[in-house]
């Protein structure tokens, strides 16, 4: 049942900020339907109405039903649950696929007969949509980055690996497919216990906390602009990708079974990754681009806590290949996996490939010197000095660069890694010359074998769909395993660890304690420049490859080499004066078309693409001005606006505005910090004449300084800045009969005034409400005798529905109201001999206290609650 | 412009050098005051001022000369910013003037005795008012002024030179009054807080050891401060010892002591009599004080409306908003003493009613409800003596003082 409502919430709540979550949610969902193989019916029910919602979803994409409908008709002929297929929905067929991965039974003949046929359907499809396929490629890398190399079928679950990486920012929009993801994870993982590695239920049992607290979250997302559905298209597709590739790939390595050829293609995708990811990439989801680099980060360094498991899946893979290949070594599966952790930090040390080089020679030597006295399985590789391969320089390499630059410097000679190239390498079209040959090469060996209808182009984009999921190489030995019974039998018994050839998280456990004290060790001055480059690499990538659209590139280009020349100026000189800088070359115009825009502290240089346009922003105001959320909500988005004009430097009646509708909602929400931000804002911007609600605000602030700061000279000095005119505005005029109220005393003016209030004046006071009452109560029980009827206390104290008009049980429900906040704050009261309340004066006089506030906390500010901060949006 | 001839001008320049370093070697304060003063406007200052525009090169003739070099760096900026002022170019003369005084204070700081105390106070008096000129000048360009905060911070620099245990110490407190000037001209009040208490909590310092009129000086000021604070009883002491050590001729001065000294004086209850106001021209106060006499809460509300602006900037209007109460206390005495006259046994009671009307015929329009929110407050704050029956809306007065006196002390609060 509870699958349903996860699929449920899913759909009726599109999370169009996130566009890759809402379609992993689904494949996931669908994924734990499948495992729950008898309730099929069940499944199948659900899946249809998926069907529906997705269609709903994807009009307009017509190239995705295709896609699908390729698929089912290839992929499923033969699929055991194939009853499901006529009624279900494409996705349910292409998520279906994973799950042969990891129910062993099942899926074994199946896979192999469905493994043949997919590549087919697929590689047309990514033909017709090259740009989808290549342009997911970016996100899917950082994510898959962690897989558990073992594990097919964790593949299935490609959003929980990058969920340390997404966690990081304040993105509670993310809560709901996470919370369905645990829900629908668990059972896989311990269904198959035979396939699941001892790794990847430590991957679960590690993601479940994570995700459990966001689950009492109540779903609140309900928003979505009409400019969103694009990115609502990539996404379905992103997850289909997800799920059919391992199809392709086992189908491409149970034909060729020799690791040898089974892996070259895989080499040859990274290069045409490249081009790939660079071509579309960037102009259709700008945000992808922009997010990467800190979710590159903070996935590194998500990566020390999460534990072994979860550390990076190419490790092995990496080392098993280049030994395979290029140093014409022993199999690389009979290396101790100490050892492939010995070879992986030495490369890891190393910063260039001229290092490398002579890093890999010397372990070739120190290897075959191993192998020949037959040392190689004894020796503790773990605690093997890395200076005696690193004679070069090792003092040079600085430690904290170390885990980056081994994902940076990919040498020629180190190929299987260079997967990483087309997100590290800052000139990959130089670098990746020649193994693009390579790819040609294999692709038209490929292409030979598999598929005759292919073009080698086609097999290109085939390779550059592959390479965008890196973890797949990783897996390359669990999926053969899973095709050949015999070695998945092997697999079953023994475990992932016990393997030798198999990834071993064994050595990647070595590897964690070096990962997390390199990145602790991280300066921040190298981590930003590192950040500098990693985002410039984009840049590149993107200049290079549009040619539709090259002039935009080419000047962020110019813009962020100036940002960063002289950002090196300042480093360097430190003395160049502010004023001598050239801010207006500096400034970014940006090309987002993005309504909506989650706020997101900048910590570099503003990405062009990521920042909206004048007129973007303005609809983008106007969204939030009509938008049916909450505060929080809200508050994010103005900021984000707020952000976007500030990077741009518009300064006019918009900016303006922005900052007056923040000001009202923060007012509204009693949010008295951006408040005051915006208020701030505000003064600089009239004072620069730009119009605005001069005297609206002016009323507020008088209020803010009466009721808040109490700050004499501050009222003074806003009261003398007050013009003749500004007097006689009505909010204005209000303003100051407030502060002469609340100077005097006089409570029964101030809730006269209270009710009469314009604007958002009555919202100030507010704030002060509760100090007026308290001061009228401790007056009157001073100076009355003997009793006060509550009654009165409610009609002059401003308790609800104390108006003349309203009469009958709103003045009665004014008087419990009333009663209600006596007792609370200690006043004694009796009834009379009518039997009606009164105030006991004497009594009450010395028992009157302030109680603690009931939404108070301990840092003070209400707004930072933990769960408002998860329901934000 | 006269028209100044090479020679002469050469003559002039070489004569104020001569005089200057006279000046320092002899130690003659006073002299090296007048060649320092710009703002005096002295001929003979304007005459060099003339010279130099003519004769360009003043620099080479500091140097050629032994006697000059030695002082030239403060020769050389001062000789700039003379000129720059006497075209009227107040920011170039400003920053000039800065250069100077930086130089004249890292030069006073070698002198051991405190002999230059006078000049530097004229480099301390100079540095502000031009700084309040250049300001003025950016202003009316369009610019944000800011010399002023930057002439804030090279007298914090000075104050510093001269808190020490040497003979120069007195000279601190002329340095904090001139701080006092520039912030309460800049709205930055708050910055004077640690001058005030490295005046008043340092060891160092004896305040009777000051110059009086420095003494004078920072209790007025100080005195302010506490008016803004609303501590009425310290402003009072304050203020008084202003007023009581100030030179009793200079009447502006008393004035401006005056000018904060009655509203704290009428806040404790003190009435000053009539001719004080006229006699120094304290007009504003006149309606004040005798709605304050009279219990007649409309003149002092007009009186209010009509200072507003005046009030509002001199940073009295909310203490003497604050009398409406005391205004209230005598207008109740008023009614009590009428009561008296015709029904002495129920005098105590007044009625809500009967405030209501009285306060009607001074064309203040309120309710009951206010009006016992008024006689709430009135009875809180011990300005009535009794209490407030809500059930029969009336005021029950003690038999005893019914209306006690403030005497000096503050409106309890």
């Amino acid at each position: 049942m509870w699958v349903k409502i996860t699929v449920d919430t899913r759909h009726t709540r599109p999370l169009p900020t996130r566009k890759t979550t809402p379609t992993r949610g689904i494949q996931i969902t669908t994924v734990a339907i499948n495992n729950n193989n008898n309730n099929s019916n069940l499944a199948s029910h659900i899946l249809s109405s998926l069907q529906g919602r997705i269609k709903t979803q994807t009009t307009g994409g017509g190239y995705q039903s295709t896609s699908y409908s390729n698929q089912t008709a290839g992929g499923y002929p033969s699929a055991d649950y194939s009853n499901q297929t006529p009624t279900t929905s494409n996705q349910g067929n292409y998520t279906s696929n994973p799950y042969q991965n990891y129910t062993p039974d099942a899926a074994n003949i199946h896979s192999s007969a469905a493994a043949a046929t997919p590549p087919v359907h697929y590689q047309q499809n990514y033909q017709q949509w090259p740009g989808y396929y290549s342009q997911t490629e970016v996100p899917c890398a950082p994510g898959t980055e962690k897989l558990p190399a073992a594990s097919a079928f964790s593949q299935s679950f490609p959003v929980t690996n990058e969920m340390p990486a997404s966690s990081g920012q304040p993105a509670p929009s993310y809560a709901q497919p996470w919370r369905q993801e645990t829900d629908s994870s668990q059972p896989p993982s311990q269904q198959p216990a035979a396939a699941v590695s001892a790794s990847n239920d430590a991957y679960w049992m590690h993601q479940t906390p994570n995700q459990q607290a966001y689950y009492p979250v109540p779903p609140q997302n309900h928003y979505q602009s009409p400019l969103e559905t694009k990115p609502f298209y990539e996404t379905p597709i992103q997850g289909h990708q997800r799920a059919t590739y391992p199809q392709e790939l086992n189908s491409q390595s149970s034909i060729h079974q020799a690791p040898l050829t089974y892996r070259q293609p895989t080499q040859t995708t990274p290069s045409v990754d490249t081009q790939r990811v660079s071509k579309i990439q960037i102009p259709t989801n700008p945000r992808i681009a922009s997010n990467l680099p800190s979710g590159y980060t903070k996935m590194d360094k998500g990566r020390s806590p999460a534990g072994a498991t979860q550390t990076p899946a190419y490790v092995s893979v990496s080392m098993s290949n280049p030994k395979g290949h290029t140093t014409a070594m022993p199999e690389p599966g009979t290396f101790p996996k100490s050892l492939c952790g010995f070879v992986e930090r030495a490369f890891a040390r190393c910063k260039d490939d001229k290092e490398k080089a002579s890093c890999q020679a010397s372990l070739k030597k120190i290897i075959t010197e191993a192998t020949n006295d037959g040392t190689i399985n004894t020796r503790d590789w773990d605690t093997e000095p890395l200076s005696t391969v690193l004679n070069t320089d090792v003092t040079n390499t600085e430690p904290s660069s170390a885990p980056i630059s081994s994902l940076q410097n990919k040498s020629p000679t180190r190929r299987p890694k260079s997967r990483w190239e087309p997100l590290v390498e800052s000139k990959p079209f130089v670098k990746s010359a020649p193994t693009f040959t390579t790819g040609v090469k294999f692709g038209g060996w490929n292409h030979q074998n598999e598929n005759n209808k292919k073009s080698s182009d086609s097999f290109q984009k085939v390779d550059a769909v592959t390479g965008s999921k890196p973890s797949y190489y990783a897996q390359d030995s669990a999926k053969k395993i899973f095709q050949r019974p015999v070695k998945r039998q092997r697999f079953s018994s023994g475990s992932s660890t016990a393997n030798d050839n198999d990834s071993s998280s064994d050595s990647e456990k070595d590897l964690t304690p070096y990962y997390s004290s390199a990145m602790s060790l991280a300066s921040s001055a190298d981590e930003k420049k590192r950040r500098d480059s990693r985002s410039k690499r984009f840049e590149k990538v993107q200049g290079h490859s549009r040619g539709n659209d090259i002039p935009k590139p080419k000047i962020s280009n110019f813009r962020r080499g100036t940002a960063l020349r002289l950002g090196q100026d300042l480093d360097e000189s430190g003395s160049r004066a502010v004023e001598d800088m050239d801010w207006d070359a500096l400034t970014v115009k940006g090309t987002c078309q993005e309504i909506e825009k989650r706020y997101l502290r900048l910590t570099s240089a503003p990405e062009p693409s990521t920042v909206r346009p004048e007129d973007v922003l303005e609809k983008a105001l106007l969204m939030v001005q009509d938008s049916p959320k909450n505060y929080l909500y809200k508050c994010d988005q103005l900021k984000s606006i707020r952000q976007d004009l500030t990077v741009q430097r518009i300064h006019n009646h918009l900016t303006a505005k922005v900052y007056e509708t923040h000001a009202r909602f923060a007012l509204e929400a009693g949010d008295l910090t951006e408040y005051n931000q915006c208020l701030s804002q505000l003064k600089i911007l009239y004072a620069e004449g730009i119009e605005g609600c001069t005297l609206e605000f002016a009323a507020y602030s008088l209020l803010y300084i009466t009721l808040h700061s109490n700050n004499n000279r501050e009222l003074l000095s806003s009261m003398s800045r007050l013009s003749k005119e500004a007097k006689k505005d009505e909010a204005v005029r209000h303003a100051l009969s407030v502060r002469a109220a609340v100077t005097s005393g006089n409570y029964v003016m101030f809730f006269r005034l209270y009710k009469t209030a314009p604007n958002m004046n009555s919202c100030l006071m507010d704030l002060y409400v509760e100090k007026m009452r308290y001061k009228a109560v401790t007056f009157m029980s001073r100076s009355c005798r003997p009793t006060i009827p509550v009654s009165y206390l409610a009609q002059v104290l401003g308790f609800a529905g104390t108006s003349s008009e309203g009469a009958g049980e709103k003045e009665i429900d004014g008087m419990e109201e009333c009663s209600e906040w006596l007792k609370a704050h200690g006043a004694s009261l009796i009834a009379d001999s009518n039997g009606d309340m009164v105030l006991d004066t004497k009594a009450s006089s010395t028992s009157l206290f302030m109680p603690e506030p009931e939404d108070a906390v301990a840092h003070g500010d209400r707004y930072l609650d933990v769960n408002d901060f998860f329901t934000r949006t | 412009m006269a028209y100044v001839s090479m020679g002469e001008a050469h003559r002039r320049i070489t004569e104020y050098l001569n005089r200057f370093c006279d000046a320092v070697s002899y130690q003659d304060s006073s002299m090296l005051c007048r060649l320092l003063s710009f703002s005096s406007n002295s001929p003979s200052l304007i005459s060099l001022a003339d010279a130099l525009n003519v004769f360009q090169d003043a620099s080479s003739l500091i140097r050629q000369s032994e006697k000059f070099s030695e002082y030239g760096e403060i020769l050389a900026h001062l000789f700039r910013s003379l000129q720059s002022y006497r075209v009227g170019n107040l920011v170039e003369a400003y920053l000039a003037f800065d250069k100077f005084a930086n130089a004249f204070v890292q030069e006073f700081r070698n002198w051991e005795s405190a002999w230059a105390l006078e000049a530097l106070y004229v480099v301390c008096y100079e540095i502000r008012i031009l700084a309040e000129k250049a300001d003025k000048e950016l202003t009316s360009n369009g610019k944000s002024p800011e010399k002023l905060k930057a002439a804030g911070s090279l007298l914090m620099k000075v104050f510093g030179v001269l808190a020490g245990k040497g003979p120069k110490r007195v000279g601190a407190l002329y340095v904090t009054c001139q701080l006092f000037k520039t912030y309460f001209k800049l709205g930055t009040v708050n910055l004077c807080r640690s001058v005030i208490r490295s005046i008043e909590t340092a060891r160092i310092f004896d305040f009777e050891e000051f110059p009086r009129r420095d003494k004078v000086t920072y209790m007025y000021y100080t005195g302010r401060l506490e008016v803004f604070n609303e501590n009425f009883p310290a402003a009072d002491t304050k203020l008084s010892y202003a007023l009581q050590h100030c030179n009793p001729r200079r009447e502006r001065n008393i004035r401006m002591i005056l000018k904060y000294l009655i509203p704290v004086k009428l806040s404790l209850g003190i009435i000053p009599k009539d001719e004080l106001l006229q006699k120094y021209n304290l007009h504003e106060y006149m309606n004040v004080v005798q709605a304050l006499r009279k219990g007649d809460l409309r003149l002092l509300r007009h009186a209010l409306q009509e200072h507003e602006d005046r009030f509002l900037r001199s940073g009295v209007y909310l203490v003497l908003e604050k009398l409406e109460l005391q205004v209230y206390q005598r207008l109740m005495k008023k009614i009590y003493i009428i009561q008296k006259l015709s029904d002495p046994a129920r005098a105590h009671q007044l009625k809500l009613e009967v405030i209501a009307k009285a306060l009607r015929w001074l064309e203040i329009d309120m309710d009951l409800d206010e009006v016992e929110c008024i006689m709430t407050i009135l009875i809180y704050k011990n300005l009535v003596k009794g209490y407030l029956a809500h059930k029969s809306k009336v005021v029950v007065l003690s038999k005893q003082d019914p209306f006690p006196k403030l005497n000096g002390k503050p409106v309890s609060s």
